[in-house]
């Protein structure tokens, strides 16, 4: 399950950044860091990018960036 | 100044402000950076500091904006440096390094770092990196009022014993807290020995790897390890930092070998610089949880309810392009009747009265000449663009200051990056169809230098306003029943060869770079009216020097061109006439290879609807000055009248414009210099086919000096604009060729 996968409303756990180098980089400046929590908010109107919410703050990304993401469904 | 002074709260007034005498003044001013998050205030707390004394450029080399002011407060000279807003100080973007750079080369001597009270978080991921810097701090709790009108409670004498540095709850946009910010700033770099920011543990694993290659590098690197701040050294270089390695001349086998390296490497797996992030983020938040109580109930925000509809799945995207349409009639309509207004000022008064000036001075009338219609034009030229830019920058940075502007780009982005652009590329584009001008300085908020260089490549496909003069004459003359349509397929042309030319650029000049989209949607928020206006107001001013200059050399030039060899009879055998023979072979396939043309087209380059006026010159002469001498000359006072009532007039046009819906009446092109002579010349002088042709090479050949001069400012080399001249000459002479040799073949050539 990735994070692109994630439909809006639906929170993750992440469990793994596939990205390397600087959007790794960037992505846990962000935030993004293995354990956070994240949430789908809303998915743009054009069918991409996405909207979640983590550290308490809202982020988007395309769904490319999202992909990268493993996460783990929390209910 | 004592720990007591820093009430919780936002102080009104508190005793460290009152009593600035305690810190020792120095003579020479401190240098003051100041570092924070994107949207955590930070410009609104530099306008609120120093206001009308900022200075904005760029930083050296590349196009990211710098702003710097220099003051006193309280008898002490303060040299205030803006560093670019920054999530982090990676080493991977260009804002990140240049605040980096800044900080470690440049030794400020003390950095105020900006947070936002509302997201503590994250701010402090970036406010950890910072105290690695060892630079003494003073942390900014900006957007403080806000953080407790949502309930937030944050410890803030807790904060600063955690930390080790002074902390100043503060409310840029009302003005609070900025005095006694200062004066802790001043009482911080009175005595930096005793201001040292406290080392935070990043636990023990972490913490004994930097001892132990802080050791090692100073016994093997003294000299490097001296220039900088020891525990950030190791910590870069811990994280496998590439730029600082190059920049030392580090042997890069020796640090993997590194055993305290080795150590964390296996205890905590390969990626070191993960874990530095990681370690980071939990010392972060861990400050968090020690000082912020948020309330047990969260209630739905204000930004969470707006989004709801303008991010909706169906209304998203009418909304946005409802805001656009109000953005860009708004600022073409606001700023036409002053542009108009100004015009007709140089045209008007200032002309008449240079001329009588020069009159009464017995001056040749070369000078004359040269004054009325080398300098005062090139004057006008610069002014009428005034308006528009002043309202663009308005209505932009009340996008970006709103928050507006990233879901726009959150809207966009699919079909923007389907051409290869970014979502945030469409409002340049867009202000494009207006003027190129404010579309390339819209650019700026791009962050990426890759989508910037390549929206301001493709921008100047956009038909602007200036074109449309050349449309309206070529169209009336050869196409009468069917001009809108003509034109229309010219807006058109523009659009599809952008598409095409995106695709392109996205599969040759810009291949590889595949530039990230992780973007954070800030809360809305009102900006201020005071911040908008300055940040107008330091744009404008920009614009006006810089570009006035090149622009009134450039339109001084043109005269000499036009009026050289001295005594220069007939406009064909002036330098420009000269220039556009020899040139006119070129456009020979293209149907109009005549040098009346040709010259028009190189006046043109100073803006295109020139290209009617020139033409007005050399096919028509006489028309236009006849016009000019009707009637008796107003007198001073009648153009004193004149010129209050035609501001008046631009006001009330304004008003109304802003009131009307309907049309852009105000884009439509003045007819002026269609008059009969001109337009049977033309009639006479071109074809249907070939005037079409000429069209789409005005519409398609290079950007006009403005742009050239936008573009040069913005990217700080000549550049992009080599590019965009290269290859707009190319696509336009194709495009040409392809409308004339093609249309000859089917049969239209008639």
């Amino acid at each position: 399950m990735n994070l692109a996968q994630l439909k809006p409303g639906e929170k993750g756990k992440i469990t793994a950044i596939g990205a390397i180098g600087p959007l790794k980089r960037r992505l846990m400046d962000m935030g993004v860091l293995i354990g956070e929590e994240v949430k789908v908010v809303k998915i743009a109107p054009l069918g991409d990018p996405l909207e979640v919410t983590i550290k308490s703050y809202q982020l988007s990304l395309r769904k490319k960036e999202a992909q990268g993401i493993a996460v783990e469904v929390l209910r | 100044m004592s720990k007591e002074a820093q009430a919780q709260g936002v102080p009104a007034q508190t005793a460290a402000a009152e009593k600035p005498a305690l810190h020792a003044v120095t003579k020479r001013p401190i240098t003051i950076a100041v570092a924070g998050n994107p949207n955590a205030g930070k410009s609104t707390l530099i306008n609120a500091i120093a206001g009308s004394r900022l200075h904005v450029g760029n930083w050296p080399g590349v196009t990211v904006e710098r702003k710097e002011a220099q003051f006193e407060f309280s008898g002490q000279k303060i040299r205030l440096v803006d560093l670019p807003g920054t999530y982090s100080l990676s080493p991977y973007t260009q804002e990140e390094i240049i605040a980096r750079d800044y900080l470690v080369y440049q030794k400020p001597d003390l950095v105020i770092n900006v947070v936002d009270a509302t997201n503590l978080e994250r701010n402090l991921y970036l406010s950890v990196q910072l105290l690695e810097l060892g630079i003494p701090m003073v942390m900014a709790l900006n957007i403080y009022d806000e953080a407790e009108a949502k309930g937030f409670r944050i410890d803030v004498p807790g904060m600063e014993k955690l930390l080790g540095i002074k902390v100043i709850p503060t409310a840029a946009t009302k003005n609070r807290g900025i005095k006694e910010l200062l004066a802790a700033a001043l009482g911080v770099a009175a005595a930096p020995a005793q201001h040292q920011p406290r080392q935070l543990s990043y636990g023990p694993d972490i913490d004994q790897a930097e001892a132990t290659l802080r050791a090692n590098l100073a016994a093997k690197y003294p000299e490097v390890s001296q220039r900088f701040p020891a525990r950030w050294l190791s910590f870069k270089l811990m994280e496998g930092d590439e730029e600082l390695q190059r920049e030392l001349n580090l042997d890069p086998q020796a640090l993997p070998r590194e055993a305290a390296l080795e150590h964390l490497r296996r205890a905590h797996g390969e990626d070191l610089e993960a874990l530095m992030a990681d370690a980071r983020y939990a010392l972060a938040s861990g400050l968090t949880r020690e000082v912020l109580r948020r309330p047990e109930l969260r209630k739905t925000e204000i930004t969470e309810k707006i989004d709801r509809i303008v991010l909706n799945r169906f209304l998203g995207i009418p909304i946005f392009l409802g805001a656009m349409w109000l953005m860009f009639k708004l600022t073409f309509d606001v700023a036409t009747p002053f542009a108009d207004w100004l015009d007709a000022l140089i045209a008007g008064p200032f002309m008449r009265w240079t001329a009588a000036g020069l009159g009464l001075l017995g001056a040749p009338d070369w000078t004359l000449s040269l004054a009325v219609d080398g300098v005062l034009s090139g004057v006008g030229f610069v002014l009428v663009f005034v308006p528009v830019i002043f309202a663009m920058m308005f209505f932009i940075t009340f996008l970006e200051g709103s928050g507006y502007m990233a879901r726009a780009a959150f809207v966009m982005d699919r079909a923007m990056h389907a051409i290869g652009l970014h979502g945030k590329s469409f409002i340049p584009m867009l202000l494009s169809f207006g003027c190129n001008v404010p579309g390339i300085y819209a650019t700026r908020t791009l962050e990426n230098p890759r989508d910037k260089a390549l929206t301001a490549l493709l921008l100047p496909l956009m038909s602007c306003g200036a074109r449309l003069p050349v449309y309206v004459l070529f169209a009336a003359v050869f196409f009468a029943a069917h001009a809108g349509t003509v034109i229309w397929s010219l807006y058109v042309l523009g659009i599809a060869l952008a598409i095409l030319m995106g695709v392109i650029f996205k599969k040759t000049l810009f291949r590889g770079e595949a530039p990230m989209f992780i973007m954070e949607l800030p809360p809305y928020r009102l900006p201020s009216l005071r911040n908008l206006l300055i940040h107008t107001w330091e744009k404008g001013k920009h614009f006006l020097i810089k570009a006035g200059t090149y622009i009134l050399a450039v339109s001084v030039l043109v005269w000499f061109l036009l009026n050289l060899p001295w005594g220069v009879e007939h406009k064909r055998d002036s330098y420009l006439g000269k220039t556009g023979a020899a040139i006119a072979p070129v456009f020979e396939p293209l149907g109009f290879g005549n040098w009346e043309a040709a010259s028009s087209l190189i006046t043109g380059i100073i803006a295109k609807e020139i290209v009617v006026g020139t033409m007005g010159e050399i096919y028509a002469p006489g028309a236009l000055a006849a016009e000019e001498s009707e009637g008796p000359a107003p007198t001073f006072g009648e153009d004193l009248i004149e010129i209050g009532g035609g501001f008046v007039d631009a006001l009330q046009g304004a008003g109304l414009n802003i009131v009307s819906t309907f049309g852009v009446a105000s884009l439509a092109a003045e007819d002026e210099s269609a008059g009969t002579p001109l337009q049977s010349a033309v009639r006479g002088a071109f074809t249907p086919l070939s005037a079409y042709a000429f069209m789409a090479f005005v519409l398609l050949y290079m950007p006009c000096v403005v742009v050239a001069i936008a573009m040069r400012q913005e990217f700080g080399s000549w550049k992009w604009f080599g590019v965009a001249f290269a290859y707009q000459s190319v696509l336009a002479w194709t495009v040409a060729l392809i409308i004339y040799q093609g249309g000859s073949l089917l049969g239209l050539g008639g």
